[in-house]
């Protein structure tokens, strides 16, 4: 109870409001306490005021009392002050916002005498006043008040209040030695009230700043122009010039008043809480309104329940095998209820089933923000974590793999699946670590090596290259049949040998697929530990349409593998071993993919001998083949039975043709001709996709230790193949495409030719289908 | 049913002769405004469109009677109308949510099947219904504007430290609301309203506006050209005569 209010109205009201007060309100423990108290103050001073009072309120003044008597509970409770702070009172309140009006007293036209009283009663420390200065003497100036700035806004014009300024509260401005020579009478100044004294009614003024209160300390005082008059004094002045204008009248006319934001501002100014409405009805007191029963509360409930019916019937939809309907339901679902946790869990469930990992992963991840103890969430979460950490894997981003383990094992400590998958990615990783550094070494040992015989093969090799080119100025005409015969075998051989492997090739695949879909890191194993290879031994230089890439590439890799130093080395060092980093990848690929290529490349050697110049053009034509066979296995697992096995591997192979670009990049950079790249692309692609398709992965196990066998040999290979680049740029002038296929005509022979011929026809066929 | 009508309008003035005894009709739109303001309230409405929907209420029962229609789905459906006069749109959803609540309270929340959709188009309906009854006249001047206005003069014109201790433009804001649960928004000019329940606040306090014996014109006076202590003094005790319901009402 507010006790001071109480007695203010009781004051006023008299013993008849006390004695209702008591009749009326004899159960409230708060009112009996205080009415004793309360009383004997009352009963003193208010007989001859409350004369008074009864004499101009009549019949009406006992219902009022009646009234309050009966809501004085609420009336006079604490908790009935507006909470809302009032918003301060700077101001800068513009026209827009409501009606300003013309002070109140003015419309009553109270005498002068009454107004100059309340001025000095309610005038207040701290308030701005604005007046003209009336004279200025050697102690300071004597201002006239005109108009208020803050606090309360009354009508004093006609009043002649007069204020003083002393010379201590004007601050001086450096170029004047007087500060008062600044100013001149009948300027308009603002100021802050530094000093009242009410009873002789006298007022000091500042001019600074700290006179003002904190919250009003932006306001500038000093000289002002008569547009800076605040609204309400010249809304005034108006009135005075057209005293016929009524209250009514000058409010409607406003702009303010039409302002549809008037209310809430208003209501803001006055510190009353439009979202905790006042009532002095008992059933309308809103702090009695449950939470749950507003429409927020109540529809989000209802919300959930209806997306819960979807999510049932979506998961019904499920277990009959209609994946479409049940994702239709579950996604309604979430449309209805955008955090429902059910249909998330559910929805995830159905995109892990439907291989789309990442969208399950999403799905779980945001139903375990949104209830973290949510069991089956947590489960899925950890299982589709797994499953897509193979996955990755697979992909040979093994940092990711990585990751997403620990993600797992964030989630659950005793996961056990992901514990058995990290820690054997943490095994792989050191070991091919090991075998990099390793490597590395042989690399650096042989490199030296070349170098010095490489400017003797380059003669050689310019020599060959001259004799060749007079050779093809004679027969361009018959340029399709000019091959040599070598050639043809090794490849043909090699590609029957890549048939034969084929089927089994596939088996591998499609049960390596399914293992990595039960996520069973343990019968996943081997794969995984194939694809560790593929790994730590990038492909070989796939010199494909990418060979264009930018070396951010380079510096992408280097950041993502500065772990494998020998390799840094590598690209920094192309300069002066002209040995790509393509060249040291060749073997664990070739070697490990499958045994033919190390007959290809046995054959290449001998075949060294006679015409060195088409041995890059084996080499690159290895590298594609890697890159082909994913393609080309993919392609043979296309059948419906095997679609997600068919989608990793064509991830798989997406992946690794990021390696290859990656790597290409270094030998792009030495390789000075942009011919060669473009035989490259054009020549290879072609080849790749024919001879050696599905000659993926076969024996991956043996790759390790082929490695050191056939490295020496793919890095001499390599090596013919840098010489014999280096030539190339008298070509360079040439378009890409007359180029590269006179590149071919003068390294391949005829059968080869012949086959790429078929490649492409194939090619075409094959794009075809596939479209279709 | 026009004479009902406008007995249920006049009915707060012909009774106020004798002693005080609300007509029927008078205790049922008590209750069924009530209904509007709670549901109001936990709609997230603001006041004037609250005011809104009361006034078409009251309008829609002065022209038809009590027995025509269910005041209830009335309510609702100015609730709704309400909300699109002011530019605070409501959602029928939630309208329904709300009052279902409160008519039954603590219950479930209801299913959105066929039952739902059958009181969604009745409140449609009903508020076509309202339309056509109201003329398509359902834009009102409401006191909540000029109530404010007038708080703000006075506070300048009163000493700050009175001002502040005393919860005068709380007061008077709640009196405003509640002035709805009664047709008091049809009979009498907004300005009017404005004035009265802020010379209610003030009374109920004991605050007086300083120097208002000297001055030539009376506040309130001030405020509105037109208005007269009568005037005043009858919205004052019709008002009052509003809250003997409440504790009447449970």
């Amino acid at each position: 109870m507010d006790r001071d209010l109480l007695r203010q109205s009781l004051n006023y009201h008299g013993p008849s409001l006390l004695s209702l007060l008591r009749s009326e309100q004899q159960d409230n423990p708060h009112f009996r306490n205080l009415l004793g108290s309360v009383a004997e103050p009352a009963r003193g001073p208010p007989p001859q005021q409350q004369l008074q009072g009864r004499k101009e309120k009549r019949v009406d003044n006992v219902e009022i009392q009646k009234f309050i008597s009966k809501k004085a509970d609420l009336l006079f409770a604490l908790s009935w002050k507006s909470d809302a702070p009032t918003t301060s009172e700077v101001n800068e309140d513009s026209e827009d916002n409501y009606a300003v009006m013309p002070p109140l007293e003015q419309f009553m036209e109270i005498p002068s005498m009454d107004r100059r009283e309340l001025f000095f009663r309610d005038i207040e420390r701290g308030d701005i006043v604005i007046g003209r200065i009336s004279s200025i003497r050697e102690f300071g100036f004597f201002m006239v008040l005109i108009c208020l700035g803050s606090g309360i806004m009354r009508d004093i014009s006609h009043l002649e209040i007069t204020a003083l300024c002393p010379l201590r509260d004007v601050p001086s401005h450096s170029n004047h030695g007087d500060p008062l020579s600044y100013y001149q009478i009948g300027d308009i100044i603002r100021a802050g009230i530094k000093d009242i004294d009410r009873y002789h009614e006298k007022l000091a003024v500042s001019l600074y700043g700290s006179s003002l209160p904190p919250h009003l300390s932006g306001i500038k005082l000093g000289v002002i122009s008569s547009e800076e008059l605040p609204l309400y004094y010249r809304r005034s002045n108006e009135l005075n010039s057209n005293s016929l204008d009524s209250y009514e009248n000058i409010m409607q006319s406003s702009l303010g008043f039409v302002n549809p934001g008037v209310v809430e501002f208003l209501l803001g100014k006055l510190g009353i809480d439009e979202s905790n409405p006042p009532s002095l009805m008992r059933g309308l007191q809103s702090k009695n309104f449950s939470e749950d029963d507003f429409a927020s509360a109540l529809r989000k409930k209802q919300s959930a329940s209806w997306a819960l019916k979807c999510v049932k019937i979506g998961v019904d939809y499920f277990k009959v095998g209609r994946h479409v309907d049940a994702m239709n339901e579950y996604n309604k679902a979430l449309e209805i209820d955008k955090q429902n946790v059910e249909a998330l869990v559910a929805r995830g469930a159905l995109y892990a089933t439907k291989g789309s990992l990442n969208k399950a992963i999403e799905d779980f991840e945001l139903a375990l923000e949104n209830c973290p103890t949510h069991r089956n969430a947590r489960k899925y979460l950890c299982q589709t974590l797994v499953e897509r950490g193979g996955q990755l894997e697979e992909e040979e981003k093994f940092l990711n793999a990585e990751s997403y383990y620990k993600k797992a094992l964030d989630l659950d400590e005793t996961f056990k699946d992901a514990e058995d998958a990290l820690q054997k990615l943490h095994k792989y990783m050191q070991k091919s670590l090991e075998l990099r550094e390793k490597q590395a070494e042989k690399e650096e040992k042989q490199k030296t090596k070349k170098i010095e015989t490489s400017a003797e093969k380059l003669r050689k090799l310019l020599k060959e290259e001259k004799r060749l080119k007079k050779k093809r100025r004679k027969s361009t005409s018959s340029s399709s049949s000019v091959s040599s015969a070598d050639e043809s075998v090794s490849s043909s051989s090699s590609s029957s040998s890549g048939h034969k492997r084929h089927k089994k090739r596939k088996r591998n695949r499609s049960e390596s697929s399914r293992s990595s879909r039960r996520h069973s890191a343990k019968s996943s194993s081997d794969q995984i530990d194939q694809n560790r290879k593929d790994e730590w031994f990038p492909v070989p230089a796939n010199t494909s349409a990418s060979f264009l890439n930018q070396r951010e590439e380079v510096e992408k890799l280097l950041e993502k593998q500065d772990r494998v130093p020998y390799q840094k080395k590598q690209v920094k060092e192309k300069d002066r071993c002209p040995l790509s980093s393509s060249s040291v990848e060749i073997p664990d690929d070739i070697g490990g993919r499958s045994e033919e290529p190390r007959d290809f490349y046995n054959s290449s050697k001998t075949q060294a001998g006679s015409s060195k110049t088409e041995k890059p053009y084996k080499a690159e034509r290895h590298f594609s083949s890697r890159r082909d066979s994913s393609d080309s296995f993919s392609r043979n697992s296309e059948d419906k039975s095997k679609m997600s096995g068919y989608r990793k591997v064509k991830k798989d192979a997406e992946g690794r043709k990021e390696h290859y670009r990656r790597w290409e990049t270094s030998s792009v950079r030495y390789s000075t001709s942009p011919a060669s790249s473009d035989y490259s692309s054009k020549s290879v692609e072609r080849y790749k996709r024919s001879t050696y398709s599905g000659s993926r992965d076969s024996s991956r196990h043996e790759q390790r230790y082929q490695v050191s066998k056939n490295q020496g040999e793919y890095e001499r290979g390599d090596n013919d193949e840098e010489d014999v680049k280096t030539e190339v740029p008298e070509d360079d002038g040439l378009s890409s495409k007359g180029h590269s296929e006179r590149e071919v005509k003068k390294k391949l022979p005829q059968n080869l030719l012949n086959i790429f011929n078929q490649i492409a026809a194939f090619e075409k066929e094959k794009g075809n289908k596939q479209k279709n | 049913m026009e004479t009902v009508g406008q007995d249920s309008c006049g009915g707060a003035d012909a009774a106020r002769g004798t002693e005080w005894r609300p007509a029927p009709e008078a205790r049922v739109h008590f209750r069924v405004t009530r209904f509007i303001m709670e549901a109001g309230v936990k709609l997230g409405m603001q006041s004037i469109p609250i005011a809104t929907a009361c006034t078409i209420y009251h309008k829609f029962f002065c022209e038809i009677s009590v027995d025509a229609y269910d005041p209830y789905l009335v309510a609702m459906s100015s609730l709704y109308l309400a909300g699109k006069v002011e530019e605070q749109h409501l959602r029928t959803r939630d309208i329904i949510n709300v009052s279902n609540r409160y008519f039954h309270p603590g219950s479930e929340t209801l299913e959105l099947d066929s039952h739902f959709w059958a009181l969604r188009d009745s409140i449609v309906q009903c508020e076509l219904l309202v339309l056509r009854v109201l003329r398509f006249q359902v834009s009102f001047q409401h006191p909540h504007q000029y109530l404010l206005h007038y708080l703000i003069s006075l506070k300048n014109w009163l000493n700050r430290y009175s001002w502040q201790r005393t919860p005068i433009s709380i007061t008077a804001w709640a009196l405003l609301r509640d002035s709805y649960h009664g047709g008091l928004c049809l009979r009498f000019r907004a300005q009017h309203i404005a004035v009265a329940v802020l010379h209610l606040a003030l009374q109920a306090y004991g605050v007086e506006v300083p120097a208002e014996a000297e001055a030539e014109k009376p506040w309130w006076q001030v405020f509105s050209d037109d208005l007269t202590k009568p005037i005043i003094d009858n919205i004052v005790s019709d008002l009052i005569q509003i809250y003997t319901m409440d504790t009447e009402i449970p």
